[in-house]
């Protein structure tokens, strides 16, 4: 690394880390005044995370209308249940534990085989990684450079399930690992094997589709 | 040699398992130091390293889709309400406890003046309760046959109001 690159990173850090201490601050407060049942403050949390909740919700359903309709029941569930949660923890993982609880909810309901989607758990490392390494050597920063964002999200929105939320929280909502096994449940070191698996398989899907094409 | 060899090799192949995570910045700082050591010396690693932090990044820049301010504002509201109807709710109950906590007093501390206006204080005490007791029960359903009407009403009247709202 460059000592370039190296202060862009630390001040960059340092940036994201005073914004959220600052919008900390704020997210407190906002969520203290709904507990009091100020409706203000449920105003203002809704658009604090409009775009992070429907973005996390569509990643999630890949529907636009059926994340709109669970976009509002997280809300009111948040509404209702404000009370119950301990301010001592994480908004923002109560948040988003409850979106995808309801997400997975209505998964099952109407799409129960999209949660059942086989993720590649047993697969070696071997496997995976060979693979990666058996193709044309660098053909993923052609990929990237056109048309990256759509074909970025559309390889994200074909993992599965359990792929795809752990991609997203990650690289979407900038989660730490710690947040994200609070969210989802699970071990630190279940979220840290998804997401290297995810990323495989989402970096061996680009480069198995798009391999010798001429992107430039 | 070849063991030094090996030990190398070792290494390599752990570090190339862990290059995913470091892109994605999800190592232990310990690791992750461990993985920049070895990406400097290692060009196989290097390369690789920069394919990961490509897809790493154009992960972190993917569009955000919006919601749209009506269904935001739709969601406001809808919340509201439900915060509203909650907190009715609540209130109710609590008025609820209160007015049957209310009615039992009164018709408690008003059953002796009852008695004593009808028939005496003292009959109270009296052994053969059977006809005071059948009394107090009669004049307990009207107390809350006449307090149930009024609530029933109070409801009816608050439900039409809320579905003209």
């Amino acid at each position: 690394m460059s000592l370039f690159q190296g202060l862009y990173r630390i001040t960059d850090m340092m940036g994201t880390a005073a914004l959220r201490w600052e919008g900390g601050v704020g997210l407190e407060a906002d969520v203290a005044q709904l507990r009091r049942g100020d409706l203000d403050a449920l105003t203002t949390l809704v658009s604090r995370y409009q775009n992070r909740l429907y973005r996390f919700l569509l990643r999630l359903v890949r529907d636009r209308s059926e994340a709109e309709d669970l976009f509002q029941q997280t809300w009111i569930h948040v509404a209702e249940k404000i009370r119950r949660f301990d301010p001592s923890r994480n908004f923002d993982a109560w948040l988003f534990t409850v979106a995808r609880n309801l997400a997975i909810d209505h998964l099952r309901r109407i799409r129960p085989a999209s949660l059942d989607q086989p993720i590649s758990e047993g697969e070696s490392q071997e496997t995976a990684l060979d693979r990666l390494a058996a193709h044309d050597p660098a053909p993923l920063d052609r990929i990237l450079e056109n048309e990256r964002a759509n074909r970025v999200g559309t390889a994200l929105d074909e993992l599965p399930f359990a792929y795809r939320e752990v991609m997203t929280l990650r690289f979407e909502e900038e989660m730490k690992i710690e947040e994200i096994a609070q969210v989802l449940g699970i071990p630190l070191s279940t979220v840290k094997s998804r997401l290297r698996r995810s990323l495989e398989q989402m970096r061996n899907n680009l480069e198995t589709r798009y391999a010798g094409e001429n992107w430039r | 040699m070849s063991a030094s060899r090996d030990l190398s090799v070792t290494e390599h192949s752990k570090i190339r398992e862990m290059l995913a995570l470091a892109a994605a910045d999800a190592l232990e700082p310990n690791e992750s130091e461990l993985v920049m050591q070895h990406v400097r010396t290692c060009p196989q690693c290097s390369a690789e390293m920069e394919q990961w932090q490509l897809l790493s990044r154009g992960l972190r820049q993917l569009p955000t889709p919006q919601p749209s301010a009506e269904l935001v504002q739709r969601t406001c509201a809808r919340a509201e309400a439900r915060v509203i109807d909650e907190r009715e709710h609540a209130w109710n109950r609590r008025v609820m406890i209160s007015l049957v906590l209310f009615a039992w007093a009164l018709t408690l501390t008003s059953w002796p003046i009852v008695r004593l206006v009808s028939g005496g204080l003292l009959s109270l005490l009296d052994p053969r309760l059977n006809q005071s007791w059948l009394g107090f029960a009669g004049f307990t359903s009207l107390v809350w046959l006449t307090g149930g009407i009024a609530a029933a009403l109070l409801a009816r009247h608050q439900r039409s109001e809320r579905s003209l709202a």
